[in-house]
């Protein structure tokens, strides 16, 4: 187990740049997710820590210790791919022993590492086949099984669980936050699905366009999302924005561009007139409210998802959504009453950054 | 179940006899065309070669034709020539398939990772395979004739000679020759087929076995060997049927000569029959020389059941 650091880490192919001035530390034991769309970097990020790229500029260190130059074998790191990867001519038992005979551990001690691995796994019965017979979840694991067999210093995890289907990932997710649990191992895990980097992460690393965007726990991030960026890929349905300007003054206030009118809580870094953004959760979207300072919303289209109904609505022009239990709004239509909470309420400047 | 009865219920009224004969028919009617060109062109042909094995065929004597039964492998028996290009046919094979295939490897292995210039050096290195045989043994005789050729004086320079002379006319190293020529000519077959096995390796394999800790070395061992195996077995497999049946650069080269030193069975078999136009001869070695290739490959596919069933 160790820390890694990173420092002003940056990446170019060519003249092409792909990661600006990356600076994370993470802490023993710590599990760290990067999360972003595709071609944010993430991936990058994770392969120059694995060393499978090279580093431009900056500094890695694992344990304290620079590894810009070290080799893949030499960092003491073991990575879990998006395809697995595992040898298909080798058994699963041989995929798991791989780097243990490469480093010429006596054949005893592997037999048990890879039987207590095998067993924590459930790959007990599989040990003899060959990858091409297994499922993917049990390829996944015997990929898992390849990485803790050795012990290494950190996990790395490249979308590990993109190519399982949806029941499939949601138990794989459990999996491997319990495995986290009892091996206690640095980990840092690479997925482009924010539910997973939600449910699994201590600390999440919001990217995009080979910028650090936001880091924190994921609370943090759903709570008070440093920009745009983030306020509208973390959640899900995705938050609503609403462009306009902030009024001051004795009521404070939000106009949208079409012309609604939102009370608002007061935000001293804007100014009386400023053009900011506006941004709410659909879970937060109070519908069919008495308050009387509600507004009307049409219903545009109902979605119901059985855990509860996602509601398409609009102001004029602008479209939002809301998220609700009740399952009376299954048949809304036309004209409802709707209440943007103002504490509910994000607000984000002209650059796109919170206030 | 329901299906049969219902055949059953039909079985009282037999269709006409004509419908019967038609239905029987109609597969073998439908392929009937395609076997019949495979027959014609393949079979016949074989059949009638496999025939003049065993009846005096001489294109100078209008009255021979007749069967002879088995006097041509009699004689074959006895025939020293035979035992010698037999010999020579294992060195000029064995030895071209190996240097081929190392060669072909070791530019696959090197024309595999991105360089300035690949392509470019793709197509060049495909070349020889499109040059035809003759004008290549042609081309290679001509080299290394000290007349015309540069090689002998550069061997000499090089102090492998003595003087420097034509090792076609020297009856110890005159199979190199050939040899020299099949292996340039051949190269490209393996860079190709070994090339395009290799580009079908997973990339991230070699990454997951290099965080697992294996060098180069390694990677090649446990990962590009295995995943090449398929492809070498039957590349050399075919390659060596190829080869020994590949007169064209030793016909051009050395015809055989000197002293028979670079007779193989296959230009043995062109010189019976179309120097010395005996070909019930000529037919009687093919058909021992398709003997041996064919227990050949069925050695080799056992030996790849067998190791197939292992795993």
């Amino acid at each position: 187990m160790a820390s890694i650091d990173i420092a002003n880490i940056r990446k170019s192919y060519g003249i092409h740049p792909v990661l600006h001035d990356v600076d994370l530390k993470i802490g023993d034991g710590e599990f760290v997710v990067l999360v972003g769309p595709s071609g944010c970097g993430k991936s990058t990020l994770l392969r120059m820590i694995a060393g499978l790229e090279s580093v431009t500029s900056g500094e890695i260190r694992i344990a304290g210790k620079r590894v810009n130059e070290l080799a893949p074998k030499d960092r003491d790191i073991a990575m879990v791919f998006q395809s697995y990867a595992l040898y298909p001519h080798m058994s699963v038992a041989n995929n798991m022993s791989y780097s243990l005979r490469l480093r010429k551990v006596a054949k005893e001690k592997i037999a048990s590492v890879v039987s207590g691995a095998a067993s924590k796994l459930g790959l007990d019965p599989l040990l003899e086949r060959r990858p091409r017979a297994l499922s993917g979840g049990q390829r996944q694991r015997v990929a898992m099984g390849r990485a803790i067999v050795r012990e290494p210093k950190a996990f790395l995890f490249d979308e590990p669980l993109s190519n399982l289907d949806a029941r499939l990932r949601e138990q794989m997710r459990a999996e491997i936050k319990k495995l986290h649990k009892d091996l206690g191992a640095t980990s840092i895990y690479v997925t482009h699905d924010q539910i997973e980097a939600m449910t699994l992460a201590d600390r999440i690393v919001a990217m995009n366009g080979g910028f650090v965007q936001q880091v924190g726990s994921p609370l943090d991030l759903y709570d008070r999302p440093a920009n745009l960026f983030v306020a509208g890929f973390i959640g899900s349905p995705g938050m609503n924005f609403f462009e306009g300007t902030y009024r001051n003054g004795q009521s404070p206030r939000f106009e949208t561009k079409g012309g609604v009118t939102i009370p608002a809580q007061v935000h001293a870094e804007l100014a009386d007139g400023a053009s900011a953004t506006l941004g709410i959760r659909p879970e937060h979207v109070e519908i069919g409210t008495t308050a009387p300072d509600a507004l009307k919303a049409t219903v545009d289209l109902v979605e119901p998802t059985g855990f509860g109904i996602i509601l398409h609505l609009s102001f004029g022009k602008a479209i939002f959504k809301a998220f609700t239990n009740d399952r009376a709004f299954l048949k809304a239509s036309g004209e409802i009453p709707v209440r943007l909470p103002p504490e509910r309420l994000h607000f984000f400047d002209a650059d796109g950054n919170r206030v | 179940m329901a299906y049969v009865a219902r055949q059953d219920g039909l079985h009282a009224r037999r269709p006409p006899l004509m419908k019967r004969i038609a239905d029987g028919a109609a597969p073998y009617l439908y392929s009937a065309p395609a076997l019949i060109l495979i027959v014609t062109v393949m079979l016949v042909p074989l059949a009638l070669g496999v025939s003049y094995a065993f009846r005096d065929i001489q294109l100078l004597n209008p009255f021979s034709g007749a069967f002879i039964g088995l006097d041509h492998f009699r004689a074959l028996s006895q025939d020293q020539a035979f035992y010698r290009a037999l010999r020579n046919t294992l060195w000029w094979t064995g030895a071209s398939v190996f240097l081929q295939f190392l060669l072909g490897l070791i530019l696959a292995l090197l024309l595999d990772k991105p360089f300035y210039g690949r392509g470019l050096a793709q197509a060049l290195v495909f070349l020889p395979w499109a040059v035809p045989s003759f004008l290549a043994g042609l081309n290679w005789s001509w080299l290394f004739n000290p007349v015309v050729g540069p090689l002998p004086h550069w061997f000499y320079a090089l102090g492998l000679m003595s003087e420097p002379s034509n090792i076609l006319s020297d009856p110890q190293l005159a199979m190199w020759g050939p040899i020299i020529a099949n292996v340039w000519w051949g190269i490209p077959f393996f860079a190709i087929t070994l090339l395009a096995a290799l580009q079908a390796i997973p990339r991230d394999l070699y990454e997951a076995a290099s965080i697992d800790g294996a060098g180069p070395v390694q990677r090649f061992l446990s990962i590009t060997l295995p995943f090449l195996a398929p492809t070498i077995a039957i590349t050399i497999l075919l390659r060596t049927v190829w080869i020994s049946n590949f007169a064209d650069l030793i016909i051009v080269m050395t015809n055989g000569g000197p002293a028979d030193r670079t007779q193989i069975v296959a230009s043995y078999i062109f010189t019976q029959a179309f120097k010395r136009l005996d070909f019930g001869y000529a037919s009687a070695i093919a058909l021992v020389l398709l003997a041996l290739l064919l227990a050949y490959s069925m050695l080799i596919v056992i030996l790849r059941q067998w190791l197939l069933s292992k795993d």
